[in-house]
Parts: structure tokens; C-alpha cells; sequence
């Protein structure tokens, strides 16, 4: 199992993969320990979110990934 | 005279016997009422343009007991929103200031934009099943508000007048306060901090302090003899007291009030600041340049007063703005704003930054004396044998004139003047008068009394 991730340390570019498998990049971070701006890169659930940039929840963020 | 034990009733606040009852201070229950009746329905000072500059800068502040928010949005839009989740109330912000793109609850992070909408909702897919409406659950934004002149105003009630109408003819009191000056388009900026108190009394008994009562003087007889005044005497420059005429001024259907002095025609404002050159100089030029732009009105200089109904003004030595934060009965949480001109030499405002310091806030010689007079005046004044015994106003009664003229120069309000009668309890009548008003009437039909012929509704007994 993964470590929890801190959010607060988040930069952007980081990538980031979701607890549905979706993986995004981040694109900023209010430093709020809550919440990420990222933009999918992609998502096994729902391909039509691809591209677009949303606010991910700390809860969904299961891991960083190598990008 | 009514005893203890209810809430508002008329009769407390007898103006024909110049006489208020002390339970207007310390009722519990008269303050309950006040937070509807007053502190939902008045304009109420929020802030300062200058604390806010840029996109996402924001400030916590407060309107009566709820705390607000005062920011920028992202296009540069001024907003002040409740500081208060509407998930389930949490504070969404925490910090006194800052800059940030998202105010986001900790409770269970529902967060929100600097515009104040509703951006993101935790498992809005999953729990909500993407159908909570969004839209609906922005921060709760007050109803008006008003930047004056870079002063941040606002109002919780839809039906209040604009702040201009608010304002009526005390805005050229207030102007003394927020324009530059020289009386030009240059602008004030805060100075510093924020500083921020609690004091163990009613929110009234500073809001009256700072209507312009001068009989209180006496309590700073100590500041005086120390000689903390940027001349090296008194607590502040006040020569033209020896030529002016001192006036009390207020503005009966608002509720506002102010001590000013008019110098004669043609007399030039007497030199401050004697301890720095530079800054005598500054002001000496300001002082000039006042006069060109505004003419006879430039005879005016400010000194303390009040815009209804907590919003203390010290438009000279020092220049700040104070809020009367309501905090129960019996508690007052103090916040003063320090202000220069933002166009001032650095040498100026560092001289006055330690000025004002020496003379306001906590730490303040003039405030502590002021502080300690409402602390144990509101102390002495909660026992049931003790309510039953109101105050007196009654200094002056019957001496105020409404179209007061002096030298040419026609002073807007009703005016008591003081020059030789030392000083008068007008002005805290008036506040009074108006409070009362707020207490009694529904709304702001009611309260809006210039906008039909006849009296307010508490009938004037001056």
C-alpha cells in the first residue's frame, strides 16, 4: 500500500493517480491541504474528462506517479 | 424611568429629560435585539481598498458579530462575503489575511472561489450523484456594498438606502478622514496592521466616546502633562483652537456625528509637527494645497466622530478608523485602521506610524485612559440597584442651531457650537436618538425619514 499523500506538497507537474485509476497532472495548488487543480491525462472510468482541468480531493489522490 | 429585566422598550432613551437608561448598555437582552434591528440592517465599514490590491488578496473582517470576508476576485471584482461554510457553518477562513485562489472549509472541504461560488464538493460524483446544485451553495455575499473612496462599506439589508443616501451630507465630514490631504485624487493607504482588542464593556461606550465628547478631556490630563504630541506638548497639534470656532455637528435623520473647527477666513492652518521638519513641511504644503482645491470648505479641519453606528473617525493625529465590534453586552472587540497618504514621503509615515502608535490602540496613553473610563463605567453600571438609575445628557439641551453660518462658511447639520461653552452632550444625543429610531422602526421605510415630509419616530426633543 501506497503512503498517504501530502497534498500540501504538490507541485505543479506533479502526476498524480486517483483512487479510480484516473492519472492527472497538477496544474496548481491552493496549499489548502485539501485540494489540487489537475488536468486528466487520462481516466478508465470516464474517458470524456481527458484534457479537461477539475479540483481533485485529497481523499481521491491514492499515489505520485514517475512522469 | 424602566428597570431591569426586558428587552427594548421606548422611554429608555428620554431625550425630552435628556436622560438613557443603563440598560441600553447592559442588557443582554436590548443586545440580542440590536444585532437584527442594528448591526443587519446599518452600513457598516469592512476595510480598506489598500489591504486588498491584488486578485485573491483577502481579509477577514467583521459585521457586527459575523465574520466576513473582504476580497478580490480574480477579474478584480471587491466582495465581502459571511465567513461561514454552508455545509455546515465551519469558518472557511481562518487567517487574518492573505492571498489565495479557493477558500476551502476543513470540516469537509466544500470550497469556494473568490467570487464566492461553490467550486468544489467533496464525492460530488459519487455521493451527490453529480445533482447538488452548486449555484445555490455560494458563500452567502452581503446585499450592498460600496467602496468610498477606497473605503470598503457594506450592508446585509437589500432595502437600505445606497451608502451615498446613508451618508447625506456627512460625507464631507467623512472625506476629512478618507481623502488625501491635500484634498486630492491621491489616495490614503493603511498603515501596518490591524490592531485588534477586546475590552470588558458595551460596544456604546466607545461609539459614544468618539462622537465628539470633549468633556471627557479631564482623563487625559496625564497624555498631556507628558507632552506625547508630535510638537513635543499636549497629545495633539491644537492651535487653532486659540482661533477657531469649535463645532459639534450632527446629522439628525442619519445618525452621524463629528467635532470639527472652522478657522477664521483667511487664517492659515497653524504649523504641526514641530519635531520633524519634513513632516511640518509636508503638512504645511497638504495644508495649502487644501485650501486652493476645496476653498472656504478647507477652513474645516476634522476631529473625532462617528458614522452610525460603530465606526469611530479620527480624521487627525492620528488619522485612523476604529470599528466597535459588538461581542455580547459586555464585551467589545476594539479593531483600528492606521492611515497615511499613500503619496507620503517614507520619512513622513514612518514619523507618524510612531505617533499613532504612542497615542492609539492598546498600547495607546489616550486609548488606555479611554479604556479604562468604559471598562469600569460599564462594571458599575450592571448591579440591579445601579439600572435603575439612568445617565444624564443633558449638557446643552436647547442650544443647537440648525442652519449655523460662521464667516461665510455654512456648516451642513445641526450644530452646536462650543467655543465657549466648552462642551455639549449634542452629538450624543444624536446618537442615541438614532438608535433608538433602529430599535423601533420595521424598516428601512421607516427608517429612511428624509424621503418623506415629517418627523423620525422618535420625535427630536432638541
Amino acid at each position: 500500500m501506497s503512503e498517504l499523500v501530502n497534498t500540501r506538497l504538490l507541485t505543479p507537474g506533479t502526476r498524480i493517480v486517483l483512487v479510480d485509476g484516473a492519472v492527472a497532472e497538477v496544474v496548481s495548488n491552493p496549499q489548502d491541504g485539501v485540494w489540487v487543480f489537475a488536468r486528466y491525462l487520462s481516466s478508465p472510468t470516464d474517458p470524456s474528462v481527458v484534457g479537461s482541468e477539475e479540483m481533485i480531493f485529497a481523499q481521491d489522490i491514492a499515489d505520485i506517479t514517475a512522469s | 424611568m424602566a428597570t431591569a429585566g426586558r428587552g427594548y422598550r421606548p422611554g429608555l432613551v428620554d431625550l425630552d429629560r435628556g436622560r438613557i437608561s443603563r440598560e441600553i448598555f447592559v442588557s443582554d437582552e436590548i443586545y440580542a435585539e440590536e444585532q437584527e434591528r442594528l448591526f443587519a440592517r446599518a452600513w457598516l465599514f469592512v476595510g480598506h481598498e489598500s489591504q486588498i490590491p491584488n486578485p485573491g488578496d483577502f481579509f477577514v473582517s467583521g459585521m457586527g458579530e459575523e465574520s466576513v470576508i473582504l476580497c478580490r476576485d480574480r477579474a478584480g471584482q471587491i466582495h465581502v462575503f459571511l465567513n461561514s461554510c454552508r455545509h455546515r457553518g465551519m469558518k472557511v477562513c481562518r487567517y487574518d489575511e492573505g492571498n489565495t485562489p479557493v477558500f476551502t472549509c476543513p470540516y469537509h472541504g466544500w470550497s469556494y472561489a473568490s467570487d464566492g461560488k461553490l467550486v468544489g464538493v467533496p464525492y460530488f460524483r459519487e455521493a451527490y450523484h453529480s445533482t447538488l446544485d452548486r449555484a445555490q451553495w455560494g458563500l452567502v455575499e452581503v446585499a450592498q456594498l460600496c467602496n468610498y473612496k477606497g473605503s470598503i462599506w457594506a450592508n446585509w439589508d437589500k432595502a437600505a438606502p445606497s451608502f451615498e443616501e446613508y451618508l447625506g451630507d456627512f460625507a464631507h465630514y467623512l472625506d476629512l478622514t478618507v481623502n488625501s490631504w491635500d484634498g486630492g485624487d491621491g489616495g490614503i493607504e493603511i498603515l501596518g496592521g490591524i490592531q485588534k482588542w477586546l475590552i470588558p464593556c458595551n460596544w456604546k461606550f466607545p461609539a459614544e466616546n468618539f462622537c465628539g465628547d470633549s468633556y471627557h478631556n479631564i482623563s487625559h490630563r496625564s497624555v498631556d502633562l507628558a507632552g506625547i504630541g508630535p510638537s513635543g506638548s499636549g497629545r495633539r497639534d491644537m492651535q487653532e483652537r486659540i482661533m477657531a470656532r469649535r463645532l459639534q455637528v450632527s446629522l439628525y435623520e442619519r445618525g452621524h456625528q463629528t467635532g470639527i473647527y472652522v478657522m477664521p477666513q483667511g487664517e492659515p492652518t497653524p504649523p504641526a509637527y514641530a519635531h520633524s521638519p519634513v513632516v511640518s513641511e509636508y503638512f504645511r504644503h497638504c495644508e495649502e494645497e487644501r485650501r486652493r482645491r476645496h476653498g472656504e470648505w478647507g477652513r474645516v479641519i476634522g476631529s473625532p466622530g462617528e458614522v452610525f453606528p460603530n465606526i469611530a473617525l479620527h480624521p487627525r493625529q492620528p488619522r485612523t478608523i476604529a470599528v466597535w465590534h459588538p461581542r455580547g453586552a459586555h464585551q467589545t472587540e476594539c479593531w483600528r485602521w492606521y492611515f497615511v497618504d499613500k503619496a507620503a514621503p517614507p520619512e513622513v509615515k514612518d514619523f507618524l506610524r510612531d505617533y499613532y502608535i504612542r497615542y492609539s490602540g492598546p498600547g495607546g496613553m489616550t486609548e488606555q485612559d479611554d479604556m479604562e473610563n468604559w471598562n469600569y463605567a460599564h462594571a458599575a453600571s450592571r448591579g440591579v440597584i445601579a439600572r435603575r438609575h439612568p445617565y444624564s445628557y443633558e449638557q446643552g439641551q436647547g442650544y443647537e442651531t440648525a442652519n449655523y453660518e460662521w464667516q461665510g462658511l455654512r456648516i451642513p447639520g445641526t450644530v452646536m457650537d462650543i467655543t465657549e461653552a466648552k462642551s455639549s452632550e449634542h452629538n450624543l444625543r444624536n446618537l442615541y436618538r438614532r438608535w433608538a429610531e433602529f430599535m423601533e422602526a420595521p424598516s428601512w421605510d421607516q427608517l429612511a425619514t428624509w424621503r418623506r415630509a415629517g418627523a423620525g419616530i422618535v420625535q427630536a426633543a432638541e
